[in-house]
């Protein structure tokens, strides 16, 4: 008895000593070539924001492959892990889940709207791994303590002060706003109204609607009781169609001030030019005379045929500013000090690039850079956020056609 | 808040409501007939609507040929999952219908994914200003929308009370053995029903389409309203349903006067509360002994 328990513990003794030996021969092995990072993509591919997500998560590949036919940054290729949030935080936050704890997933990339980056944040923050988004929510700048989170669109803070600037200066007298009922739209109309209210002002209806309705006649109805000049939409583009539809038929003749994302030239397309013609949109300009912008239209339009949407833009300049991150970081960095770097690859000073490779080589003989990104020049703030110029839209003859650059005192 | 503007919800209340009523009474003929609530009803709607962007697309962009054309699609969808999901399931539990009604529903809303994207699509429709009879503003396209609806409606209730085939669905609802005992097909009553709820459903997707726009989540995002409103009418009432359909739109469209808007749908539930509390059975609604 004894005997054959003191067997088993030697046999045991040995079958552990070669483990150990299997383990140590393999972590040698590991050491050789460096590990792939582990890139998950959160997209809205359905939903209310099913019409950017596929093209951001088409930009991601693309920027992706330039990363990896480049050698990888730091040497590490990408490996892409990507998920549909839905458009919805509760659907963002199982695949979140998914993607941190099962892929083991290094940075989230590709974060479109405000609620899904709010409650995937603690999932993120807590596994000290990145995040990047094109939310606006100001509260997210509040909630991210880690420093881990990046805003690559600008800030419904400053959209709505935009929109308040842009009234003024055409000389607009009497407001109203309608507002979808998230926590990004509302924040837009509530910034709107401060700094409308700061400039001396008043904001005649202030309506916060339900969003997914047949007719929106009645908020309608309220929001033009006090007979306004001018009218804030701050919304989506499936709702805002309805509204226009809607406010056309009423009648009424007023102004709008909406958001970019809400009015596009395809929604133009199925208003006709009276309604196009009252529409002013206001959104990040992306940086179309930058190097980076044109070489990524290109990119683009030769993978999928059709010309990239401003979200688009943005998720590619994730990844890249991402794979310089890494690159400064070195090979072997933590997400968190890879997030450390980031300000360094992006912010002023250094010599301008436009692409990875070009970063990647001045990198590497040790000189400092500064990424103009293909959605803007990115120069990080604070908290993770971007002081983007903001591109002043209207419409003539029914086509998009830009009509002012403004930049806002920071 | 002055009586124009309460008007003026009450007939956008009016014209929801009577837009609604022909998928909440597909689901309360569905109900009445096959026993079970139709989950589905909803994406039929959707897959109306895009079948009338495709009609519009490539066939015709008249508002007559497009919406019968999306009708007659839908019709023959409805036929298509009766015969191949509903009819095997027709003897079983009527929860197991239920639940591969809300599977039909992924597939149809899925597919149509699949096929057209993500992104929101226009039916054409001419738009034109609000006739204002002294701050009371109708909308034309409302009215003429209204006015469909209010046809199909009663089409629907001629056929149930008025025609031979109606006597039978109404005995094949009432109690489906003794129905087959005297000699009714089954067979051919929900071929009927399943057709009328196709049309029906897909009129009310065209319908919304030219309201709204047209997006994969269309009908379904209508459901559970249609749900309630056929419950506050009465299970398995067709005039129940559009009554129901008629005051839950109204309600929401005045109750938004005087609270938040973002509050009106809660409103328009807690009236389904109270008339349920007075009438459990709905407003139209028999109480049926269990035996």
């Amino acid at each position: 008895m004894v005997r054959s328990l003191v067997a088993n513990r030697r046999q045991f003794g040995q079958l552990a000593a070669g483990l150990a030996a299997a383990l140590a021969g393999s972590g040698a092995a590991f050491a050789q070539g460096a590990q792939p990072f582990r890139l998950g993509a959160l997209n809205s591919i359905t939903g209310a924001g099913g019409a950017y997500g596929p093209g951001m998560l088409e930009a991601i590949k693309i920027a992706m492959t330039q990363v990896n036919d480049a050698g990888g940054a730091a040497g590490r290729k990408f490996e892409l892990f990507a998920e549909d949030d839905q458009t919805k935080p509760d659907a963002a936050v199982l695949a979140v889940k998914k993607l941190v704890e099962i892929n083991r997933v290094e940075a989230v990339v590709g974060i479109w709207p405000s609620s899904v980056q709010l409650a995937t944040l603690p999932i993120t923050n807590a596994a000290g791994i990145t995040s990047f988004n094109t939310c606006g929510a100001p509260e997210i700048e509040m909630v991210d303590k880690e420093d881990l989170v990046w805003q690559f669109y600008a800030s419904n803070k400053m959209i709505g002060r935009v929109f308040a600037e842009v009234a003024k200066a055409r000389g607009f007298k009497n407001p109203a706003v309608l507002a979808y009922n998230n926590s990004t739209m509302v924040a837009q109309a509530e910034y709107f109204r401060k700094t409308w209210e700061e400039g001396g002002g008043k904001v005649g209806e202030f309506i916060v609607y339900e969003p997914n309705q047949t007719s929106y006649r009645t908020e309608l109805d309220r929001a033009l009781a006090t007979k306004p000049d001018i009218v804030v939409l701050s919304s989506y583009t499936p709702d805002v169609t309805i509204l226009l539809k809607e406010w056309y038929q009423s009648g009424a003749e007023n102004k709008f001030i909406t958001p970019g994302w809400a009015v596009t030239q395809k929604v133009a397309d199925i208003l006709g030019p009276e309604i196009s013609s009252q529409i002013t949109t206001i959104s990040n300009v992306p940086a179309s005379n930058n190097d980076a912008y044109a070489k990524f239209v290109d990119a683009f339009k030769k993978v999928t045929g059709t010309e990239p949407e401003m979200f688009a833009a943005c998720a590619y300049d994730m990844v890249i500013v991402l794979a310089l991150a890494i690159e400064l970081a070195g090979p072997t960095a933590t997400p968190k000090e890879i997030a450390s770097k980031i300000r360094s690859v992006t912010n002023a000073p250094g010599t301008k690039v436009s692409t990875f490779i070009e970063g990647r080589d001045l990198l590497k003989k040790g000189e400092e850079i500064d990424y103009e990104g293909a959605s803007s020049s990115l120069e990080f703030g604070e908290f993770g956020n971007t002081t983007p110029a903001f591109g002043v839209y209207g419409f003539d003859d029914n086509k998009l056609a830009l009509k002012e650059v403004m930049t806002l005192p920071s | 808040m002055d009586w124009v503007t309460i008007v003026n919800a009450v007939i956008n209340g009016a014209v929801v409501g009577l837009l609604l009523a022909l998928p909440a009474l597909a689901v309360t003929l569905v109900f009445g007939i096959a026993r079970f609530p139709n989950a589905a009803t909803g994406d039929y709607m959707t897959f109306g609507a895009y079948a009338a962007v495709m009609t519009q697309m490539f066939v015709s962009t008249s508002l007559v040929v497009t919406a019968l054309l999306a009708s007659l699609a839908t019709g023959l969808l409805a036929l298509f999952f009766y015969g191949w999901v509903f009819r095997s399931l027709a003897n079983r539990s009527p929860v197991a219908s239920l639940i591969a009604s809300i599977g039909i529903a992924f597939v149809v809303r899925s597919s149509i994914t699949f096929f057209a994207g993500q992104s929101p699509y226009n039916i054409q429709a001419p738009l034109v200003r609000a006739w204002n009879f002294s701050g009371i503003r109708v909308l034309p396209t409302d009215l003429y929308i209204a006015a469909t609806a209010a046809v199909a409606l009663a089409a629907v209730f001629g056929l149930l009370h008025f025609t031979s085939l109606g006597r039978r669905m109404r005995a094949v609802a009432d109690n489906p053995e003794l129905a087959s005992a005297s000699g009714i097909s089954i067979r051919r009553v929900m071929l009927t029903l399943w057709s009328i709820v196709g049309l029906f459903s897909g009129l009310g997707g065209v319908l919304l389409g030219i309201k709204a726009v047209v997006m994969p989540e269309l009908g379904w995002e209508l459901l559970l309203t249609i749900f309630a409103s056929v419950i506050l009418g009465g299970l398995g009432s067709p005039i129940g349903a559009v009554c129901g359909m008629l005051l839950f739109g109204i309600s929401q469209e005045v109750a938004s006067l005087y609270v938040g808007t973002a509050y009106k749908i809660v409103l328009a539930f807690f009236v389904i509360l109270c008339v349920l509390l007075v009438r459990p059975q709905g407003m139209f609604g028999k109480i049926i002994a269990v035996r």
